[in-house]
């Protein structure tokens, strides 16, 4: 990848770059993408560095606590999303690079759209009895 | 009717309507999962799979019954001064018998454990801290007028599979040190017909337990376990493989004391009896206290505490040899190089605090 440093100390994060360039060549092409854990490499300071340098915001970038604050940006690179969760202390339980269109966690999940559809409902019949 | 720390009905319901009940949504259940996944090197897609089935899955009933121990297994799994998604793991499942959170005492909580076990034969999950005293037929420890040891035989009968929990249960840990007074021995010594994991540690990192204990509510079973019957998630690379100071032993770079220039630079710590190369967990890359720093990040070397007999294993400070933590095929389990070198300074550390003992 032209540009990215091949220096030992940012190794990992190279490493990692190229996979998501892989990903993302995946989705544009076959709109299936993947999910890299970045807990799972020991990532040193250099490669962090580096990851958030090459992987800077993009346009898009969402707050949300549930169970704790939660992350997520998408990256200049359309596609690639950057996802941190925190738990209530503060604490990164989890840390993800996604390549998708959009992070199943942003996605309202199926359950909560039904309960709130029936709150909503509930909301309305007291409001304004038939 | 006996105390019970979970009501009567809440047992009925599955995981996810328990906890929509409590005001979790299924965002914050998906995040529990995404990052279980995570801790136990699953790919990032199981995460969406486990909180789907999670959330279908009946509680289980568990019973702890603590036999030769400190506590300090239990301390460690219950130690969140705010509320965290971990402390989910007494959500994941209906605790049923836990003497030292339990709020029923005496012959109130013996009927309750005689009661979960009468209901849920066959299917409880059975959690043991401490290791079972075999000397004096058992006499050594007891509870209720029972020892330990038929206490465990008589519960393993019904259990669906048992959870030894911390290095005293997994291996027997400190009370099987020698002379062994006890006759301490692990719960796996004891009981040869049932699924057993071990979560060894002193003590063992509390996400561990939750992890095997999401993966028996997601697939059914206990998780894929090495030799030592410990979930290879968890325990498959040893502290050496994932430490950060690792670079520095390849460099030959080792702090010789605990306030040397090495020490200061954060160096690696094997000249000072580090026992990471040879010692299996997640210390390195999970960490303690919510991710906040494990022994050697806080400038001391690995005890091993999380392999069997490490309190008769020498000296916490002086290097590996081989003679006591195994063979030169055990400590050779990095580099060829980084072996070589781990052994010169092994001998040239030994050497000097042999020096500073005689006074020279």
């Amino acid at each position: 990848m032209a540009g990215v440093s091949d220096r030992r100390d940012t190794a990992y994060a190279t490493a990692i770059l190229h996979e998501i360039a892989d990903l993302l060549g995946q989705l544009a092409a076959e709109g299936r993408g993947g999910a890299i854990d970045l807990r799972a490499m020991p990532l040193g300071p250099e490669d962090r560095s580096r990851l958030e340098q090459v992987l800077a915001e993009g346009a898009v970038k969402a707050s949300i606590d549930a169970g704790g604050p939660s992350e997520i940006f998408e990256t200049v690179y359309p596609g690639v999303w950057w996802a941190r969760h925190r738990n209530e202390a503060g604490d990164t339980v989890a840390e993800f690079i996604e390549v998708t269109d959009c992070p199943q966690f942003l996605r309202s999940q199926a359950e909560d759209i039904r309960d709130g559809c029936a709150g909503l409902r509930r909301l309305l019949d007291t409001s304004h009895p038939q | 009717m006996p105390d019970s720390m979970i009501p009567q009905d809440a047992r009925d319901v599955t995981l996810g309507e328990y906890l929509a009940a409590r005001g979790v949504s299924r965002r914050a259940f998906l995040k529990f999962a995404c990052s279980l996944a995570s801790l136990m090197a699953l790919p990032p897609s199981v995460g969406t799979a486990m909180a789907e089935a999670m959330a279908k899955a009946r509680r289980p009933s568990v019973l702890w019954f603590p036999f030769q121990e400190c506590t300090g297994c239990t301390e460690s799994i219950t130690r969140s001064h705010t509320p965290t998604i971990e402390a989910m793991i007494f959500d994941m499942i209906s605790l049923d018998y836990h003497e030292t959170l339990m709020a029923a005492a005496g012959h109130q909580s013996e009927a309750a454990r005689e009661q979960a076990m009468k209901e849920n034969a066959g299917k409880y999950l059975l959690l043991i801290d401490g290791s079972v005293a075999t000397g004096l037929e058992g006499a050594y420890s007891c509870i209720g007028g029972q020892t330990n040891l038929s206490w465990l035989t008589e519960a393993a009968k019904g259990a669906a599979a048992i959870v030894a929990v911390g290095t005293c249960a997994s291996y027997g840990g400190i009370p099987k040190a020698n002379p062994n007074p006890t006759g301490a021995r692990a719960v796996s010594d004891i009981i040869k017909d049932k699924p057993i994991v071990n979560i060894p540690g002193c003590p063992p990192i509390p996400v561990v337990l939750t992890g095997v204990l999401a993966h028996f509510l997601t697939f059914g079973t206990l998780p894929e376990l090495d030799p030592l019957g410990r979930p290879k998630a968890f325990f498959g690379e040893t502290i050496h493989d994932r430490c950060y100071r690792r670079p520095f032993y390849d460099q030959g770079r080792f702090a010789k004391t605990f306030d040397d220039e090495g020490a200061r630079n954060g160096w690696c710590l094997y000249e000072l009896g580090c026992k990471g190369p040879v010692t299996y967990n997640s210390c390195a890359t999970v960490k303690w206290n919510g991710g906040t720093s494990f022994p050697i990040q806080s400038g001391h070397g690995c005890l091993g505490c999380s392999e069997p007999d490490f309190w008769d294993k020498g000296s916490f400070y002086r290097p590996l040899s081989v003679g006591q933590w195994g063979n030169a095929a055990t400590l050779g389990g990095a580099a060829a190089v980084g072996v070589a070198l781990g052994a010169a300074a092994a001998y040239a550390a030994r050497r000097r605090q042999d020096k500073i003992a005689k006074g020279d």
